[in-house]
Parts: structure tokens; sequence; C-alpha cells
């Protein structure tokens, strides 16, 4: 929850010469894992702080763009008007993919459904579809829990399905307020990151496996299936840097890439990337 | 000290405290210009008609519905709900505080409806997400209580110690004569406050529902977090709404600067400033006339 959590400063960053810390901003899908990833880092190399901070994908990637973060955590890829502020401001950036992600539709273990196409996703999120009625054996009104527009997540399950979301969508805090309200609510459905619910449904939730066109519904949890880039919500977590801060960065990056980096990914619900 | 000197310092002093008053009207003149300014450069690019009639708020679309119908409708909402669940409790409370407890109960219900107003914003929130929503959705048997009344309910909380305090000092301030005179003809002490001394006080008591109202219609953090921020027109209290302040807090995080969207936000920004700068008047001018008729 990005108000209260994720504000992980390693170690007094003001102990430290400014030089000798990273700053990294950015998605909240992402901050979990960046700050272990740091910490583990951390404690590799004391001489290195590394201090993370959450707030949005947009946040970070504009936090770079004013120079108060060295690196921006990013749930999508950077959008055509970014680029041109970058431009306007002749900095120079690249890109660096971390992990993937995959996107999990997460309902009511009451709600007599196990998979759902990306085309009744669409209808269903975007409002066509108000009652359960429409896809399943229920007559329930369709309750849609989702992120905040400021949200990565939002902006990647929008896009990938082309559609508007309802107006009626709620829009949550975060990731755990979302499966909170799932689990009181047997109409619900909403998204969340894999990472959230790595233990497959906990109590009274369920994780949809999803199919487009004709293939086999794939499960957000299947990694072999993810690394074969077969699941429709998979995206990959990019982190951004200006190019002249590489060297400062670089050091951290190689850990992310490293068998240590990988592990920790792994065990965090995520995906590393082949 | 020679006479001259003693005048300079005089002097400075005076223009010293002169600009320090000032800078309070100059910080809220240029707030004002500023959210002016962009809401021009937002109006020259939508049609003002189609901002206070359209019904969807939505500057993601392609071509950008930018009204404010349903962000006022549900800001209207939540704060009207909030001063009907508020305004009879911060009254009778006042009353009774000023007019039937005794003086220890006084003394110690005082300070802790006042320390109602230091709980922060985002811990009322956090009680509308874990406590007050789930027992308004079981209450009303609906699958979420993140809705307008649980906001209301919420914002009311917020109110109170405002209104009460005012209130208080509003009847307070009634002269004890009235009461008197009221009781020597021969009226009890309920028909004395229903019909003496709550009417005798109420400017004051307007004024305090006023300034309540606006505390209600700024409050961001606690909206945000419990009425579920869905855009769409509220058809009720037991809707998920989104009011101009929790969008404002949501969308100006993420929105390029000096596109429509960013002048959009300091339009609506505008309205609920004007809104409240209106309540905020209405508010010191019925204190005020109570002053007078005191003097």
């Amino acid at each position: 929850m990005r108000y209260f959590s994720a504000c992980v400063f390693l170690l007094l960053t003001s102990c430290a010469r400014d030089s000798d810390t990273i700053k990294i901003k950015g998605s909240d899908t992402e901050v979990n894992l960046a700050v272990q990833l740091a910490e583990t880092f951390h404690s590799d190399n004391p001489e290195v702080f590394v201090s993370i901070s959450g707030g949005g994908s947009g946040l970070g990637i504009a936090s770079l763009l004013n120079g108060t973060a060295d690196m921006a955590n990013s749930s999508r890829s950077i959008n055509s008007e970014e680029i041109v502020l970058f431009h306007k401001k002749t900095i120079t950036i690249d890109s660096f993919i971390f992990a993937q992600d995959a996107i999990a539709f997460v309902v009511s273990d009451e709600l007599p459904i196990d998979s759902i196409s990306t085309k009744t996703l669409a209808l269903v999120l975007s409002g066509t579809y108000k009652n359960w009625s429409s896809v399943t054996s229920k007559k329930m009104p369709v309750n849609i829990y989702g992120r905040q527009s400021n949200s990565g997540t939002h902006d990647f399950v929008k896009k990938k399905l082309k559609i508007a979301f309802s107006p009626h969508a709620k829009e949550m805090n975060g990731n755990a307020q979302i499966l909170e309200a799932i689990k009181q609510d047997n109409s619900g459905i909403g998204y969340v990151g894999a990472g959230y619910v790595i233990h497959g449904g906990s109590k009274g939730l369920k994780v949809l496996t999803v199919y487009s066109g004709e293939d086999i519904a794939v499960s957000p949890l299947n990694s072999k299936m993810i690394a074969a880039g077969k699941y429709f919500f998979q995206r990959p977590l990019f982190q951004y840097y200006k190019s002249n801060s590489y060297d400062k960065v670089k050091p951290f990056l190689d850990f992310e890439k490293g068998q240590i980096g990988q592990k920790i990914i792994k065990e965090a619900g995520y995906y590393p990337v082949n | 000290m020679d006479v001259k000197k003693r005048e300079t310092t005089d002097w400075l002093l005076k223009q010293l405290f002169k600009a320090i008053g000032l800078i309070t009207i100059v910080l809220l003149g240029g707030i004002f210009m500023m959210l002016i300014y962009n809401s021009i450069a937002f109006f020259a690019k939508v049609n003002p008609v189609d901002f206070f009639t359209g019904y969807q708020w939505d500057p993601g679309s392609v071509d950008g519905n930018y009204s404010i119908l349903p962000l006022l409708a549900s800001t209207g909402l939540v704060a009207a709900g909030s001063m009907l669940i508020a305004v009879p409790l911060g009254i009778f409370t006042a009353a009774f505080l000023s007019e039937f407890a005794p003086g220890k109960l006084q003394a110690v219900l005082k300070p802790v409806i006042e320390m109602l107003a230091a709980i922060p914003s985002v811990a009322i929130g956090f009680l509308g997400i874990v406590l007050v929503g789930p027992g308004i959705a079981k209450l009303f048997g609906i699958q979420n209580g993140l809705n307008a009344l649980n906001g209301s309910v919420l914002l009311a909380v917020m109110a109170l110690p405002t209104i009460i305090t005012i209130s208080e000092d509003a009847i307070n301030a009634v002269p004890k004569t009235y009461r008197e005179a009221s009781l020597a003809l021969g009226a009890d002490k309920w028909a004395t406050l229903f019909q003496v001394t709550l009417p005798a006080a109420l400017p004051g008591l307007i004024a305090a529902v006023m300034l309540g109202l606006g505390r209600a219609l700024g409050e961001t953090m606690t909206v945000l977090m419990a009425t579920g921020n869905a855009s769409a027109m509220p058809g009720g209290f037991l809707d998920s709404i989104r009011t101009i302040t929790a969008t404002i807090a949501i969308e100006m995080g993420e929105v390029p600067y000096q596109t429509t969207h960013y002048f959009a936000l300091f339009a609506i920004a505008a309205v609920l400033f004007l809104i409240t700068l209106a309540i905020n008047f209405l508010g010191e001018y019925f204190a005020n006339s109570l002053r007078k008729f005191q003097a």
C-alpha cells in the first residue's frame, strides 16, 4: 500500500555520502522485491547504500527526470510523452529488465469459475457484463477492484485488453487492499501482481487461469509457461537509469543479474529473465 | 533615548508587523491566482459547458472526458451525509456540555473531544477500511463497504470536534438572563434549551456547521482510502464515489505537466476552492453576527 509502506532506507542515508547511495524510486509492484534485493546487496557490499521507495511507476520516472532518483523501477515501459520530456532536458536513459511479473486475476473461491478467456475478461472489466450470470451460473452483480490510475498495473491491464475500465470499478490503494476486499466480497474480481498470490489462492481467494484464442488456460503461477512467454498478462519489470550514472548503478544491476539476485527474484514470486 | 530614534523603531516595527500580516494574504492571493491561471488554460482547451454538464470523468480515454459533475456529486454526497450525522450529534453534545454536564464531567469530556481532532486522517481512513466499511457491508447486506456512507461516517467523526467546540462557545455566549427569564416564566429546562437558548445561539451554530462542512469538503486522505474511488456518477449512499480531493491526489502524481489533464486538475481544484471559500465566508458571517449580538 503505497501510502504507508515502502519507504525503506537501508541504514541512515544521511550518514553516507550522497555519491555512495543509489536512490531507487517507482513501482509499488516492484518495491518489495527491490527492498529484498537491496538488503542482500548491502550486506554483501557494506560500502554501497541503496534507498528504495514506492509511489508508482509514473512517479519513479518523474523522479528520474527531475534528478531525485538514480534509478526508476517501472512495471510499464516508458511512454512517448515521457520520452519527449527526457529529450527536452537532454537526458539519455537506458533500461534494464531485471525480472518478469505476471498479473493474476483473483476472484472469491465461492464463485463457480476457474478459468476465463481474455475476451470475457475484457467484457467484465469494461463493464459490459454487469452480472456474473453472463459468465457463470451465479446471479450476482460484478464488483471490480482495480488499482488507481497512477499504477503501472492498471495501465498494463487496460492496454493489454484494449479496454477502458468500467467507471464503476473501485480504485484501491494497493495489491493487498484488493485481496482483502475480494476475500470479503463473493462477487468481486480484481488483479494483483502474482507475487501477492504466490501460494495459490489463499483463504477465500481463487486465482483464475487465463486463455486467449484457442490456447490452453495458463495460470500466472506456472513458471514454466511464463518462461516460455505463454501467459497473456506477463510483463517485463523495467529499471530505468540515466546513461551517465551507469557506473554508479552497475554493481547493483550486476547483483540482480547474478545467481543470488535471481534466486531472490524467484522466491519473491517473480520470474527471472532467461 | 531621543525621540527620533524611538519614532524610527516604532515605524520599523509597525512596517515589519504589517508585512508579516500581509504575507498570509499574499499567499492566499498567489494560490488563488495560480489556480485561476491554470484553470483558464484548461478552459481554453475544453468547453466549460462540457465541464459542468458532462457525466463522466475519464481523462485517460482517447477523447478525454473531463466532467466535474460526478466528482462534484460525490463530494456533495459524502459531505452532506457527514453533516446529517455530525450536526445533530455535535449540537446536542455541545448543548449537553454547556447546559447539563456537571463540572467534573465537562472538564474530562472537552479535552477528549478536542483530541478527536488530533487523530491523523490516515488513521481514520484505515479504520474505515478495516472496521466501518465491513460493518456497513454487513449491516446493509451488501458486498463491500467502501462507499459514500462509509466516507460520511468517518468525515462526521472528523468534523465533530470543530462543530462541538464552536457550538459550545455559541451556546455559552447566550446571556444567562435569557435562561433565567425563561425559567421564571415557568418553562422547564428542555423548553428553555429548545425554545430559548438554541435559537438565540443559532448564528453561532450555523457558523459551527459551516466550518465543519468546510472540513468535510476538503478532506482527502480519509475519503481516498475509504470510499472506493469509482468515478461513475453516484446513485446513492451505498455506491462507491470519488471526490474532487481524491481525484487530485490520485492523478496529480502521474499526470504529465502542462497537458490538458494537468490543467483539468487545477480547474477542479479551483471549483473546490471556491466552494470551501464560500462556505467559510458564510461561517465567518454568521460567527460575526453572533459577536455583534453579544456586544
